[in-house]
C-alpha cells in the first residue's frame, strides 16, 4: 500500500448530504475539536522516579492506560496478576542483590593509582562451597515459583461455569457469534463489541478464518491465539460492569494494528435487555424500509454494492455460507450494525465521543451518531484503515462509485440496523 | 617452553584423514616456486590490495572482515528501527506507511540476530579461536573464506529485497500461514526464505570449520579444561549452530516450496496445522538465543580475569555452565508458544524447563562478581562495558525468568515488555560484550589501542541511551502496549514512555558515531605514526593470543606454544616466590614471540568468493526465473571443480618469502594429526602446514 496511513480521519471538505448537514449541525465547535483531542491521560508521576533500568520491574503499579496488564478486573486476570507481582519482586530483590554487588567492585576494589602494578589481588581460583550455595539457593528459588506457578496454569485451562461465545478473528477484525439459548444455531452474530454478563465465567471458543491472530483483552486475562484449523478454548470473567479493550496481538499482516476489540460487561440485568434488543433487531432488519423513503433507496444500493460480502439476517443472506470475495471468507454482518460501540476493526467509534473518550449525548440523553466518520468509511475504507483489496484482504474502495446522494441514503438505511447499544 | 621448529613432511599424513574431511588429491608443486601454473588454476598472489582481501583464507583477514559487515549491518539495522522509533513518538504516527512499517521491524530483527550478532561472534571466533589455541589457521582456511562470501552475498540478497518491491514483512519469526503467497503476495517473504537460507549455509560452514579446528588442532598441552573460556563458548555455539541450523533449513525449505512451488505444508485448507511452523522456527530459534549471547559471555569471561587481575572464579563451573546453557537450550523452545495452544501440560513442562535454565545463567553471573571481588579492578574501556554487561544482562535475564512463568507470560508475550527483555539481553548481554571485545582485543588485530576517551564516551552513551530506550519499555509493556503495532491510540497511555525510549535511541546513534569516528580516526592518526603501536600484551593479559606481536603476524605463532595450565601465559609471567605469593618474573612484551619466521601458510584461493557468488543467483532464480537458477548452479560447480582442481599450495603466494627452507608440500585436511596425543611433532606440523583445507 502505497499511501500514507491516516489513522484517524479527518474530512478534507465539509460533507455534504441532508444525514451529514444533521449530524454537523449537531455538533458544536468544540465537540469538534475534541475529535481530535489530545492524550487524555499523562503518565504517572512515579513514573519519573524510576531508575529506568529497572523501571519496569519496579513500576508495575504506575501504568494508567485502557490496555493496562496490572488492573485486573476479574478473577483470571487477578491470579495472573498475583504471579507477575510475585515474580517481580522476586526479580527485583535479585536484581538489587547484583548490583549492589557490581556497586561494590566499582567502589571497594578499584585499583588504585598508588597500586604496586606487579602486586596482586589474593588469586582466589574458585570455592566449592560458595558454588554450591549459589546454585542451590536460585534452585529453591526456582522450585518455589514453579511449584507456585503449576497448579495456575491447570486453573486457567479449566472449562468455566457460565455460557460460551464462539470468538473468530480475520484479518483484520473480531466476530462474536452467540448461542445462548444452546439450539445449535448463532442467533446474535456481532462484532468489534464482545458484551458479557458480569460474574459470569465465560468460554470462549476461539477459531480464526484466515492466519493467526491473538485474543487479548488485558484487564480480564491473558492472551490465546486464534489459530486457523483449530478451535482454542479460553475463559473470560468480569467482576463489574464496564467497557475493556483489548486488540490482536499476534502479527496478522498489514493492518495488525487496527483490529482492536471491546469487551463489554454487563450487569445479568442489562445483559438479558441486550440480547433481547439484538433478537428484536434482527426481527425489525427483515422488514423492508417504507418504500420511497432513503432508506429504502439506501436498501437498494446495499443489495447492488454490499451483499457479495456483509449480511443482514433474514433480508440479505447470500454472503451467509462465506464467500470467495476475501481472503477470510466473511465479512462483518451487519444485522445490529447501531448496537455496536464501534466499526472497522473497532477502530472507529459509532457514536461521537468527548475528549476523554465518554460518549457525547443529546439532551434528551440519546447516543449522537459518528455519521461523518461512518460515511467515509462507507466511500473509501481503504483511506481510513490499511487493507489490501486488490488481493481481498479489506473493504474495497467505494469513492469511484457511490455519489453524495448514494452515501446519504446508505447511511439512512444502516440506521435502521439496530438500535443504540446497551452501555454499562 | 619449548622451541619447536617446522618438522618436515610425515610422509604417511594422508593416510589419516578423517571421515568427512576433504582430501586435496592435487599433485604437489615438487620445486615449490609454483611457475609452471598457470591459467584458470593458479593460486592468486596478490600480497597487497583489495585482492589480497577477496582472495584470502587467513582467518585474521577473514574475522576483520566478518566484523566490517557486521558492524555495516548494525548501521542499516539501526537506521530501519529508527524510522520506526519516529513513527512510535506519537500516539497515531504518519511518518511511515503500515506496509513499510511492517517491514522495517521484520527486518531490523533479521538484520540484528543474522547478519549482525552472529557474525559479530564469528569475527571474534575467526580471529581469535586458532589464536588461543596456539594454531596457525582454522582446519580448513578455504572453506572459512568460503563462510565468508557466502554470509556476504546472503545479506546483500536478503536486503536487495528493499530495491526489489520491498522488504519481508512478516516479522522475523515469519508465521505460517500469514507469510503464505495468499497472505504476503509481494516478493519480502522469498527474500527472507532464501536469504536467511544462504545465511545459515555460511554459519554452517564456520560452525564445523571451528569445530575441527578446536577439536583437533589445539597447541601441545591444551587439553579441553585447559582451553580460555571464550573458545570454549565459541565451541559450544558451534555445536548449537551445527544441531539448529538443519531445523530452520528445513523450515524455510517448506517455506519456500510451498511459495515457489505451490506446496501445501502451512496450507490449513489441505490439512496442514500451522504450528508446525512454530514449533520448527522455535527449535532452531531458541538455541539461536544462546548461539547470540554466548560468544559474549566468552569475552567477558577473559576480560573480567585480566582486568581484575585475578584468574576466572571457579573456570571449571563458569564452562560446565555454558555447556549446560547450551544443552538445556534444547528443551525450553515452546516457552515462546505459551498462547498458542498447547494443552495446559506441555505448557506447564516447559514453563518448569524454562525456569531451570536460569540456573547455570545464573551460576556464570555469580562466578564473574566473585573473579572481580577483592580484585584490583581497571576500569578500562573494554572493563566498563563488560562490568555492564554483567549488570545489564542480568536484568534481561530476570524478566526472563518472569516470563518463564506461563500465565504471567500470557500476559506479557508480544508486548514491549518482552521486547525490553530481548533488548537487555541481546544489546546488553551480547552487543556489550562484543563491544567489549572489540576494544579488549583491537590491538592485537591492528596493532593499536581505540583512542580511549572517545571508547568512554561511547561507553557511556551507549549505557545511558540503552537504557532510556529499552527501561521505559518494561513499563509501555505492562501497559498492555503491543508489538508489531504501527500506531497506537491516544487513550493507551504510550506516548511518555515512547517519547523517552525514541529519545534514547538517538543517544545510542550517537554513541554509534563515536564508535564510528574512534574507528575511523584513530585509524588514520596510526597510520600517520600519530598512534603509538600496542606491545605484544598490552593488557597483562593470560592467554595465548598475547605471546605474540600486536598486529598478530600472518604466520600466528614462530613456534608452536606448549602450555601446562590454564592461563599459560600468565604463568610464564607471574611464578610464586619462596612464600607462595605470586610475583612478576617477566613483562609480556619481553616474553613473546617475536613474529620474524616465514613458515608456509595456506595459500590464497579466487574459488571461495566465485562458488558463492553462485549462490544469490539461485536465490533470484527461485523468486524470479528458473533460468538465473541455472546460471548460478553452473557457477557453483563450475566454481566445486575450480576449488578441486587448483594446485593445493603456492609458497610464494603472498607472504613475501623465498619459498624455500620451511616449505611443506600439501598434506590434505588432517584432523588426527593434529591431536596434541600423537605429541610435539604431529602438532607442530600440522600447525605449520594448517594448510590443506
Amino acid at each position: 500500500m502505497g499511501a500514507r496511513f491516516v489513522r484517524r480521519w479527518r474530512p478534507e471538505a465539509e460533507p455534504t448530504g441532508e444525514a451529514v448537514a444533521r449530524a454537523a449541525r449537531e455538533r458544536s465547535e468544540q465537540e469538534r475539536e475534541t475529535m481530535r483531542s489530545a492524550v487524555r491521560r499523562r503518565a504517572d508521576p512515579r513514573c519519573f522516579m524510576a531508575v529506568p533500568a529497572l523501571g519496569g520491574l519496579l513500576l508495575a503499579g504506575c501504568a494508567t492506560g485502557r490496555l493496562d496488564a496490572t488492573d485486573p478486573i476479574g478473577p483470571e486476570a487477578r491470579e495472573i496478576d498475583g504471579l507477575m507481582r510475585l515474580s517481580g519482586w522476586m526479580a527485583v530483590g535479585v536484581g538489587i542483590f547484583v548490583a549492589a554487588a557490581v556497586a561494590t567492585i566499582i567502589v571497594k576494589f578499584r585499583a588504585k593509582p598508588a597500586d604496586d602494578p606487579d602486586d596482586l589481588p589474593p588469586q582466589i581460583h574458585g570455592n566449592r562451597k560458595a558454588e554450591l550455595t549459589w546454585t542451590l539457593i536460585p534452585t529453591a528459588m526456582l522450585v518455589f515459583l514453579t511449584i507456585y506457578t503449576l497448579p495456575t496454569v491447570f486453573e486457567l485451562a479449566r472449562e468455566g461455569t457460565g455460557p460460551t461465545i464462539k470468538v473468530e478473528g480475520q484479518q483484520w477484525w473480531w466476530q462474536f457469534s452467540y448461542d445462548l439459548d444452546e439450539d445449535g444455531h448463532y442467533e446474535i452474530v456481532t462484532a468489534n463489541d464482545l458484551v458479557i454478563p458480569t460474574g459470569k465465567e465465560v468460554n470462549l471458543e476461539i477459531h480464526s478464518n484466515d492466519v493467526i491472530h491473538s485474543f487479548w483483552i488485558p484487564q480480564l486475562n491473558g492472551k490465546k491465539d486464534a489459530v486457523p484449523g483449530r478451535i482454542h478454548d479460553w475463559r473470560i470473567s468480569s467482576d463489574e460492569p464496564g467497557i475493556f479493550y483489548g486488540e490482536c496481538v499476534e502479527f496478522c499482516g498489514l493492518s495488525h494494528a487496527n483490529m482492536q476489540m471491546r469487551t463489554i460487561a454487563l450487569t445479568p440485568a442489562d445483559f438479558e435487555d441486550w440480547r433481547q434488543e439484538q433478537l428484536d433487531g434482527t426481527e425489525a432488519a427483515q422488514a423492508a424500509p417504507a418504500a420511497e423513503s432513503a432508506a429504502a433507496a439506501g436498501a437498494a444500493l446495499f443489495e447492488t454494492h454490499c451483499i457479495s460480502c456483509h449480511v443482514v439476517d433474514g433480508a440479505y443472506e447470500s454472503a451467509a455460507g462465506g464467500n470467495a470475495n476475501l481472503l477470510a471468507g466473511i465479512a462483518p454482518n451487519l444485522t445490529n450494525l447501531m448496537s455496536r460501540t464501534a466499526f472497522a476493526g473497532a477502530l472507529y467509534e459509532t457514536y461521537q465521543t468527548g475528549p476523554d473518550g465518554e460518549y457525547l449525548r443529546n439532551p434528551d440523553g440519546s447516543l449522537r451518531l459518528n455519521v461523518a466518520e461512518l460515511r467515509e468509511w462507507v466511500r473509501n475504507a481503504p483511506d481510513m484503515k490499511p487493507a489490501r483489496a486488490d488481493n481481498q484482504q479489506g473493504m474495497l474502495d467505494f469513492s469511484e462509485v457511490l455519489t453524495d446522494q448514494d452515501l446519504d441514503n446508505l447511511m439512512a438505511y444502516l440506521q435502521t440496523l439496530g438500535s443504540p447499544p446497551v452501555l454499562p | 617452553m619449548a622451541i619447536i621448529t617446522d618438522q618436515p613432511e610425515s610422509p604417511d599424513l594422508p593416510d589419516s584423514s578423517g571421515p568427512g574431511i576433504e582430501l586435496e588429491v592435487a599433485e604437489p608443486d615438487p620445486h615449490g616456486d609454483g611457475s609452471t601454473r598457470t591459467g584458470v588454476f593458479a593460486r592468486p598472489t596478490h600480497a597487497t590490495g583489495w585482492r589480497e582481501w577477496l582472495f584470502t583464507v587467513d582467518h585474521k583477514k577473514i574475522g576483520i572482515m566478518y566484523g566490517a559487515l557486521a558492524l555495516f549491518w548494525f548501521l542499516i539495522g539501526g537506521l530501519e528501527i529508527g524510522l520506526v522509533r519516529l513513527q512510535l513518538w506519537a500516539p497515531d504516527g504518519e511518518v511511515i506507511s503500515a506496509d513499510f512499517y511492517n517491514q522495517l521491524f521484520t527486518m531490523h530483527g533479521v538484520t540484528m540476530v543474522f547478519l549482525v550478532i552472529m557474525p559479530l561472534a564469528n569475527a571474534f571466533a575467526n580471529y581469535l579461536v586458532p589464536l588461543q589455541i596456539g594454531a596457525r589457521d582454522v582446519a580448513f582456511p578455504r572453506m572459512n573464506a568460503l563462510g565468508l562470501w557466502v554470509f556476504f552475498f546472503g545479506g546483500l540478497f536478503l536486503n536487495l529485497s528493499w530495491f526489489l518491491g520491498g522488504g519481508a514483512d512478516g516479522g522475523w519469526f515469519a508465521y505460517a500461514p500469514n507469510t503464505g503467497m495468499s497472505f504476503s503476495p509481494g516478493h519480502g517473504m522469498d527474500f527472507y526464505a532464501l536469504g536467511l537460507q544462504i545465511a545459515g549455509i555460511a554459519s554452517l560452514l564456520g560452525a564445523i570449520n571451528l569445530l575441527v579446528t578446536i577439536i583437533n588442532m589445539r597447541c601441545p598441552g591444551m587439553s579441553l579444561l585447559r582451553m580460555p573460556v571464550f573458545t570454549w563458548m565459541i565451541l559450544v555455539v558451534q555445536f548449537l549452530l551445527v544441531f539448529a541450523l538443519p531445523v530452520i533449513t528445513v523450515a524455510l525449505i517448506l517455506l519456500t516450496f510451498d511459495r515457489t512451488f505451490d506446496a501445501n505444508f502451512f496450507d490449513v485448507a489441505a490439512g496442514a496445522d500451522p504450528l508446525l511452523w512454530q514449533h520448527l522456527f522455535w527449535i532452531f530459534g531458541h538455541p539461536e538465543v544462546y548461539i547470540l549471547i554466548l560468544p559474549a559471555f566468552g569475552v567477558v569471561s577473559e576480560t573480567l580475569p585480566v582486568f581484575s587481575r585475578k584468574p576466572l572464579f571457579g573456570y571449571p563451573i563458569v564452562v560446565l555452565s555454558g555447556a549446560a546453557i547450551g544443552f538445556m537450550g534444547w528443551g525450553v523452545w515452546a516457552h515462546h508458544m505459551f498462547t498458542s495452544g498447547m494443552g495446559p501440560v506441555s505448557v506447564a513442562a516447559f514453563s518448569a524447563t524454562t525456569m531451570f535454565i536460569a540456573v547455570p545463567t545464573g551460576v556464570k553471573i555469580l562466578n564473574w562478581i566473585a573473579t572481580m571481588w577483592a580484585g584490583k579492578v581497571r576500569f578500562t574501556v573494554p572493563m566498563m562495558f563488560s562490568v555492564s554487561l554483567v549488570a545489564m544482562f542480568t536484568i534481561g535475564g530476570l524478566s526472563g525468568v518472569m516470563h518463564a512463568i506461563a500465565p504471567a507470560d500470557t500476559q506479557q508475550t508480544d508486548t514491549y515488555f518482552i521486547v525490553a527483555h530481548f533488548h537487555y539481553v541481546l544489546v546488553g548481554g551480547a552487543l556489550m560484550g562484543m563491544f567489549a571485545g572489540m576494544y579488549y582485543w583491537w590491538p592485537k588485530a591492528f596493532g593499536y589501542h581505540l583512542n580511549d576517551r572517545l571508547g568512554r564516551w561511547h561507553f557511556w552513551l551507549m549505557l545511558l541511551g540503552f537504557n532510556v530506550t529499552f527501561g521505559p519499555m518494561h513499563i509501555v509493556g505492562l501497559q498492555g502496549m503491543a508489538r508489531r503495532h504501527s500506531v497506537y491510540g491516544e487513550f493507551d497511555g504510550f506516548e511518555f514512555w515512547n517519547k523517552i525510549a525514541t529519545i534514547g535511541y538517538f543517544f545510542m546513534l550517537t554513541a554509534m558515531v563515536i564508535l564510528a569516528v574512534n574507528i575511523f580516526r584513530t585509524w588514520g592518526r596510526y597510520r600517520r605514526g600519530l598512534e603509538p603501536g600496542a606491545g605484544a600484551d598490552p593488557w597483562d593479559g593470560r592467554t595465548l593470543e598475547w605471546a605474540i606481536p600486536s598486529p598478530t603476524p600472518e604466520h600466528n605463532f614462530d613456534y608452536v606454544p606448549v602450555v601446562s595450565d590454564v592461563d599459560d601465559f600468565w604463568h610464564k609471567k607471574y611464578q610464586p616466590d619462596e612464600t607462595g605469593k605470586l610475583r612478576r618474573i617477566a613483562y609480556g612484551n619481553d616474553i613473546a614471540q617475536l613474529g620474524d619466521q616465514h613458515p608456509h601458510l595456506p595459500s590464497p584461493s579466487y574459488w571461495p568468493i566465485v562458488l558463492a557468488a553462485g549462490m544469490p543467483l539461485i536465490g533470484f532464480g527461485l523468486i524470479y526465473n528458473l533460468w538465473i537458477a541455472g546460471i548460478g548452479l553452473l557457477l557453483l560447480v563450475g566454481s566445486m571443480f575450480g576449488w578441486t582442481l587448483e594446485p593445493a599450495t603456492d609458497p610464494d603466494a603472498g607472504h613475501g618469502h623465498d619459498g624455500n627452507g620451511d616449505h611443506h608440500d600439501d598434506h590434505g585436511g588432517d584432523p588426527d594429526g593434529h591431536d596434541d596425543h600423537n605429541g610435539v611433532l604431529a602438532a607442530s606440523t600440522a600447525n605449520g602446514e594448517a594448510a590443506g583445507d
